[in-house]
C-alpha cells in the first residue's frame, strides 16, 4: 500500500464537495477514478497534494509512509510534491509558463528538489525526454511551439523526473484527440511498468479505464458509490449509475473489434 | 439525391503545404456522413471551407447545381440558410449578452421573408422558442435565461435547436460532443439521431471519436494529413481491405 485515504472530506463553507471518501492505492497499481463533471474527483485529487484553494477545507486523513500528509506543513509538502507525488493535468497549456522553455521548467524543477550538479541535471532532462518519446532538441522550445500531444508528453516527463511513488493524472487525456490520447495512455502504462509508480487516473470516459486500469472506483456527488477490480466493475456492475456510465460511452461492437485484431 | 458535392477540394495556409489535399466527397439527402481523424488532420478546415468562411484554393463545392465560388448573393444566402452548423464549444457559439430565446430566434428573423417551414410553425416568438426548446428536450423556462446560467450540455442543445430552427438541408457538426462529459455526450448523440429521423436533414458529423461516429452515421470517411484515406459504409467497417490507418483507429476503441 502506497497511499491510503480515510474519510477524506472536502468542504466549501457549509457545502460538502467530497464526502467521507476512503480508498487505498497499492504500489505500482493503476487506480482509476471515474465520474461525471462536478462529482468531486478533481477536488479529491487536489486534496491529496494540498493543492486546494484557500476557501476549501479538507479533513480526514491521507497516509503516505505512515504519516498523514494533510497535516504536513507547507515546506515539507513542497518537498513531497514532485518527489513522492506528482501531477499531470487536463490543461497541458496551463501546466507550463508560456515564457519559459521546456528545459527551463525542468531545470527549475530539479534545482528546487536539490539536484545541484549541472551536468547531472542535463542528463536527467535528456533521459526524461527520451523516455516519453520526444526528440531531445524540442526541449529548447517554448510551450506554444509544441502540439497538445507533445506538451502532454513533456508534462509527463516533468512529472516523472524524480521517480515519484504516485502519479496523479487528472483527465490527462481528455483534451487530446482519441489517437493522441491512446498513445499517451500506452506511454503511461509503459512508464508505469518501468518505474513501478502507482497511477491515480481520473477520467469521465469509461473507455480509457477499460483497457488500462487495475482497480476502478466510481464517484458521484462526492461519494464513492462502487469500487473494485476492473473485471468486477466492467462485467458485474452493481450500481445503476455505473451501468449508466458504461452504456453512455459509445463503443464499437465487440465482434468488429476482435476481428480487427486477428 | 445529392445535397452537396465536394470535388478535389484544396486548401492551404502555408505555401507548399496543403491542409486539405484533394478531398472529394458527396453528401446524400437524409444521410449522416461521419468524418474521422486526429487533431490537425484537416477535418475542421474542411468544415470551414464548406461553411464559406475560408476561401478554397482549388476544387469545388457544389450545392444545388451551383459551385459555391460562383454563387450570386441570392444563391449564397440560400446556401447559408440550408447549411447550418454546430461547433465544439457551445459557450463560444452563443452570444453571452443575449437571452437564450433571442439566440434561438435570430436565424428565423434573418430569413423569415423567404422561409417556408414544414415542421415548425411560427405564430408567436414565444411559441416558436417553446417549440424549439421542446424538440431538444429542454424546459421552456430556459428561454429567459442567459448562456452562463446553463450547463454545457444544455447550451449544446440550444445551439442544436438554433441550427434546426430554419430547417436546413445539411448540418455540419464539428465535434459537437467533444466538450461534454460522457453522460451528456450519449444524450446529445441520441438527440441528434432522433432529430434526423423527424426532420430528415443530412449531417456531416466531424469527430475524432470513431465509436461516436459509428453510433450516429451510416457512412464513415477517414482523413489523415489533409487527405481522405478511406470511405465506407458503416457495415463494412470490418473489411480486410480497409486502410491500415483505419484499422489502427478501430483498434483504439
Amino acid at each position: 500500500m502506497i497511499l491510503s485515504i480515510n474519510d477524506l472530506t472536502v468542504s466549501h463553507g457549509e457545502k460538502t464537495i467530497v464526502d467521507r471518501v476512503s480508498l487505498t492505492i497499492d504500489k505500482g497499481e493503476w487506480f482509476a477514478l471515474v465520474g461525471q463533471s462536478g462529482s468531486g474527483k478533481t477536488m479529491l485529487s487536489q486534496a491529496i497534494g494540498q493543492l486546494l484553494g484557500p476557501n476549501l477545507r479538507a479533513s480526514g486523513s491521507v497516509s503516505y509512509q505512515g504519516s498523514n500528509i494533510l497535516e504536513h506543513p507547507k515546506t515539507e509538502m513542497n518537498q513531497l510534491r514532485g518527489k513522492a507525488i506528482s501531477y499531470i493535468f487536463q490543461d497541458y497549456h496551463g501546466s507550463f509558463t508560456p515564457f519559459l522553455t521546456i528545459q527551463q521548467h525542468m531545470e527549475e524543477y530539479l534545482q528546487t528538489h536539490g539536484v545541484k550538479e549541472k551536468k547531472k541535471r542535463k542528463n536527467m532532462i535528456k533521459e526524461a525526454f527520451e523516455s516519453v518519446g520526444l526528440d531531445v532538441p524540442l526541449v529548447k522550445r517554448y510551450p506554444f511551439q509544441l502540439s497538445g500531444g507533445q506538451l502532454q508528453r513533456a508534462s509527463i516527463a516533468l512529472a516523472l523526473l524524480l521517480e515519484p511513488d504516485i502519479l496523479i493524472a487528472d483527465e490527462a487525456t481528455t483534451a487530446l484527440d482519441s489517437v493522441s490520447a491512446h498513445r499517451i495512455l500506452s506511454l503511461l502504462q509503459e512508464l508505469q511498468q518501468k518505474t513501478g509508480c502507482a497511477i491515480l487516473f481520473i477520467t469521465h470516459d469509461w473507455r480509457h479505464v477499460a483497457r488500462y486500469a487495475d482497480k476502478i472506483a466510481v464517484m458521484k456527488d462526492g461519494k464513492i458509490i462502487e469500487s473494485g477490480s476492473k473485471q468486477k466493475l466492467i462485467h458485474q456492475p452493481e450500481h445503476a449509475y455505473t451501468k449508466q456510465l458504461i452504456q453512455a460511452a459509445p463503443t464499437l461492437p465487440m465482434r468488429i473489434k476482435e476481428a480487427s485484431k486477428s | 439525391m445529392t445535397v452537396m458535392e465536394i470535388s478535389n477540394l484544396k486548401k492551404s495556409y502555408t505555401p507548399g503545404k496543403l491542409a486539405v489535399n484533394d478531398v472529394s466527397l458527396s453528401i446524400q439527402q437524409g444521410e449522416s456522413l461521419g468524418l474521422v481523424g486526429e487533431s490537425g488532420c484537416g477535418k475542421s478546415t474542411l468544415a470551414r471551407c464548406l461553411l464559406g468562411v475560408e476561401k478554397i484554393d482549388g476544387g469545388s463545392i457544389i450545392y444545388n447545381n451551383t459551385p459555391l465560388a460562383n454563387a450570386n448573393r441570392k444563391e449564397f444566402r440560400d446556401y447559408r440558410r440550408n447549411v447550418q452548423t454546430v461547433f465544439q464549444n457551445p459557450t463560444a457559439a452563443l452570444n453571452p449578452k443575449l437571452k437564450i430565446k433571442d439566440s434561438l430566434l435570430d436565424p428565423y428573423l434573418q430569413f423569415q421573408r423567404e422561409l417556408e417551414l414544414e415542421h415548425f410553425t411560427f405564430s408567436s416568438k414565444q411559441g416558436f422558442v417553446e417549440q424549439l426548446l421542446e424538440v431538444v428536450e429542454l424546459p421552456k423556462e430556459l428561454g429567459d435565461r442567459y448562456p452562463h446560467e446553463l450547463s454545457g450540455g444544455q447550451k449544446q442543445r440550444v445551439t442544436i435547436a438554433r441550427a434546426i430552427s430554419i430547417e436546413p438541408k445539411l448540418i455540419i457538426l464539428d465535434e459537437p460532443t467533444a466538450s461534454l462529459d460522457v453522460l451528456s455526450q450519449g444524450a446529445v448523440l441520441e438527440l441528434l439521431a432522433s432529430l434526423q429521423k423527424t426532420l430528415g436533414m443530412s449531417y456531416l458529423f466531424i469527430s475524432h471519436d470513431l465509436a461516436a461516429v459509428y453510433q450516429l452515421c451510416q457512412r464513415i470517411a477517414v482523413m489523415k494529413d489533409g487527405e481522405l484515406l478511406d470511405i465506407f459504409q458503416k457495415e463494412d467497417i470490418y473489411d480486410y481491405s480497409r486502410h491500415a490507418y483505419t484499422k489502427e483507429l478501430i483498434s483504439i476503441f
